[in-house]
């Protein structure tokens, strides 16, 4: 089999000893690479009820079959671990150059296990790894991190992936920072990294990723490209970016507005949505490997905070940091996203919690005297920021912060957590389920917890014909949704150029057979992505989750929607019971969530 | 009567009022109106036969017309109307 490298190299940071662990082709049929992998190993190799930050949890960097081949939007990788914010299942997904340089370097990822009795960084090559001293990085922001090392290594090609102080204080939606500007955002996987004494990677590889066809993958990308050129939406995405998804998400009533209460707000209009970003445009920019340039390059040209450059803000960021907090200056949304990378958390669960503190200090659950002074309220920018640095340095009240909403909630009490707005502990993203009820089955089924990157069900409820607040045939929207993307993410390839040329599960198939020389159908794409997702739901089941995991905030469930096009709609409970009875039943699972033998049997599991 | 109109693709506009001298019109006679007497950037959606631009939809107060009387669909004083290509994530 082509494309892979059949092994992993695993490094336990408390002995300092590496080995090479080979991976079974059996695996790689059944499960791809990717999530699918990462899923296998976790499960077999990690011991049930772990503490997510003690030494014996481990953390996984992947890539895919596809990563370091010519196959567009193909730099992807990512981290798989146990989540210290939910204490189940965790993926959480990057773009950067260290996938292809690990790929380069003739592994097909990492797993990190164990923790270094001093910091310490990975310096990995295609002889091998060293476990190198980080007392000169310890402290510093992920940028200037990622800088030194880059620096030390005298060659801009090195992958490097970094956790800011936020992971290094074991802060629970602390992200892993990749190229400057991309993140593995969700779940804390930069706290596990931190726990662990790690703070950065740094590979270089010296091979190349052998392919079955690389005439074919060539062949196909010139195909795809014509495709793209024609195509609207592809050349929309291009010149705009997700940014455009936020006038979509308006106009549809899912823009979450003061802590996910309206789902709307004409203010953002012109300033914090496609056209605010696309006048603060310098340029665009695509990832490695791939020829959808969707990343736009902005800056701040006047004012307080002239001179800030970024990739972004993304859609996610825009939501989390504009309307759900009401800030409507662009500029302020960047210096908290430029916040967040470089002291490295997540910016949808940090947007999403300073809007919970919002909503208690406008209810008065909450006071100035228990924030250390710190009054947050909606629309004030300069408290957001300042809430965004005390939560990642565990600073006075950041110290509450910063262990997740749930948890917040549950500090301040007095019913607050009807509206703290997570599935399982992690932060909602950015898309209001009252105005798409397929939205909520997927939220409330995700095993990493509120996940925007299983399905974009507005792909089908606000811009596709399915009725958007009804739940027929929403279980089977969303396990379609669900099984496309996990192939994706298995495969490892990004969304986009699946969404936005479009490119089918038969075009990834073509792809596929270009890479490892092997013959996978859509539809045998798609049985695998069933059981993946059954395997990462008896992790969880394993992990001590139930049915009564897999529900929506009381929000949600209850309170009528105030504005826009959903205007008076909330799920109901017996409306999401019926969907979750539904989704499970497509999956195979019994009533409890349960998979049942029949479908272990079908999944050889 | 007034529509708002917006379009999201690579041409892009915002609420854009239109003055349509039609009573009680379906969807249909809404877009052959704009077709025959305006000027807009919707025109990078809409084709000449009334039909989209692949990966492009049609949404009125926000609902996909396929999940209302598609083209039938009756358009009122104030409504809103957006044209936009199929976006995805963030």
């Amino acid at each position: 089999m082509k494309g892979i490298c059949g092994k992993l190299l695993e490094i336990d940071l408390t002995s300092g000893k590496t080995k090479t662990l080979p991976v079974k082709k059996e695996h790689y049929e059944k499960y791809l690479g990717g999530r699918g992998l990462g899923i296998r190993l976790l499960y077999d190799m990690l011991p049930p009820k772990t503490d997510p930050l003690s030494p014996e949890n481990l953390l996984f960097f992947l890539t895919g079959p596809l990563t370091g081949t010519y196959v567009t939007g193909s730099s992807k990788f990512v981290v798989v671990t146990k989540s210290p914010l939910t204490q189940g299942w965790c993926d959480s997904y990057s773009s950067g150059r260290i996938s292809v340089e690990l790929k380069k370097a003739g592994y097909d990822g990492l797993v990190i296990r164990g923790k270094s009795n001093q910091p310490c960084y990975l310096r990995m090559d295609g002889k091998g790894v060293e476990i190198r001293d980080a007392h000169f990085l310890w402290g510093k922001d992920s940028f200037e991190t990622e800088r030194m090392l880059r620096e030390m290594e005298k060659d801009p090609n090195v992958g490097v992936s970094s956790i800011g102080p936020a992971g290094e204080k074991l802060v629970k939606i602390a992200c892993i920072n990749s190229d400057l500007y991309r993140q593995a955002g969700r779940g804390g996987v930069g706290a596990v990294m931190g726990s662990k004494n790690l703070k950065a990677i740094v590979v270089k590889g010296n091979k190349s990723v052998e392919t079955f066809d690389r005439q074919a993958i060539v062949d196909l990308n010139r195909k795809n490209y014509q495709v793209a050129l024609k195509s609207p939406v592809a050349q929309a995405r291009m010149k705009f970016g997700t940014p455009l998804t936020l006038n979509v998400t308006h106009v549809g009533g899912i823009l979450p507005t003061m802590n996910f209460r309206f789902g709307t707000w004409e203010k953002a209009l012109e300033k914090i949505d496609s056209v605010g970003v696309y006048k603060s445009l310098k340029s665009h920019k695509a990832c490695l490997s791939c020829f959808i340039h969707c990343s736009l390059v902005t800056e701040v040209s006047e004012g307080k905070y002239k001179g800030i450059t970024l990739e972004g803000p993304e859609y996610e960021t825009l939501g989390m940091f504009g309307s759900n907090q009401l800030i409507d200056c662009l500029p302020v949304i960047m210096q908290a996203n430029i916040l967040c990378d470089k002291l490295g958390i997540d910016t949808i669960s940090a947007g999403n919690i300073i809007a919970f503190v919002m909503e208690c200090f406008e209810r008065e659950l909450i006071s100035s005297s228990q924030t250390e002074g710190l009054e947050i309220r909606f629309g004030d920018a300069d408290a957001s920021l300042a809430a965004v640095e005390r939560m990642a340095m565990r600073q006075g009240f950041g110290d509450v912060l910063a262990e997740g909403v749930k948890s917040v909630a549950h500090y301040v009490g007095n019913g607050s957590e009807r509206f703290a707005m997570h599935v399982k502990g992690l932060e909602f993203p950015a898309y209001e389920p009252r105005g798409a009820f397929g939205s909520g089955l997927s939220y409330a089924v995700s095993p990493r917890g509120a996940c925007h990157r299983r399905a974009w069900p507005p792909a089908k409820e606000v811009l596709g014909g399915y009725p958007p607040y009804t739940i027929e045939g929403k279980a089977a929207m969303i396990k379609e949704l669900y099984d496309e993307n996990c192939v994706l993410h298995s495969l490892l390839v990004c969304d986009m150029p699946a969404k936005f040329i479009p490119m089918s599960l038969d075009v990834y198939s073509q792809y596929y057979h270009g890479a490892s020389g092997e013959s996978v159908s859509k539809e045998d794409f798609l049985k695998i992505a069933d059981r993946i997702e059954t395997l990462i739901r008896m992790f969880n089941n394993r992990e001590g989750f139930t049915r009564k995991d897999d529900t929506l905030p009381y929000r949600t469930l209850n309170e009528p929607l105030p504005d826009g096009p959903a205007k008076g709609q909330s799920i109901g409970e017996e409306n999401l019971n019926k969907m979750i009875d539904e989704y499970y039943a497509l999956r195979g699972w019994d009533v409890s969530g349960t998979p049942t033998e029949a479908t272990l049997r079908r999944h050889q599991l | 009567m007034t529509i708002i109109i917006n379009v999201f693709g690579t041409e892009f506009s915002l609420k854009q009022p239109i003055t349509l001298d039609l009573e009680s019109p379906t969807l249909r006679d809404v877009l052959a109106a704009l077709q025959r007497h305006h000027e807009g950037a919707w025109r990078s959606i809409l084709k000449e036969d009334l039909s989209l631009q692949e990966g492009c939809v049609v949404l009125v107060n926000g609902r996909n017309i396929a999940s209302l009387e598609k083209l039938e669909t009756k358009i009122r004083d104030g409504d809103e109307i957006t044209f936009t290509v199929l976006v995805a994530g963030g």
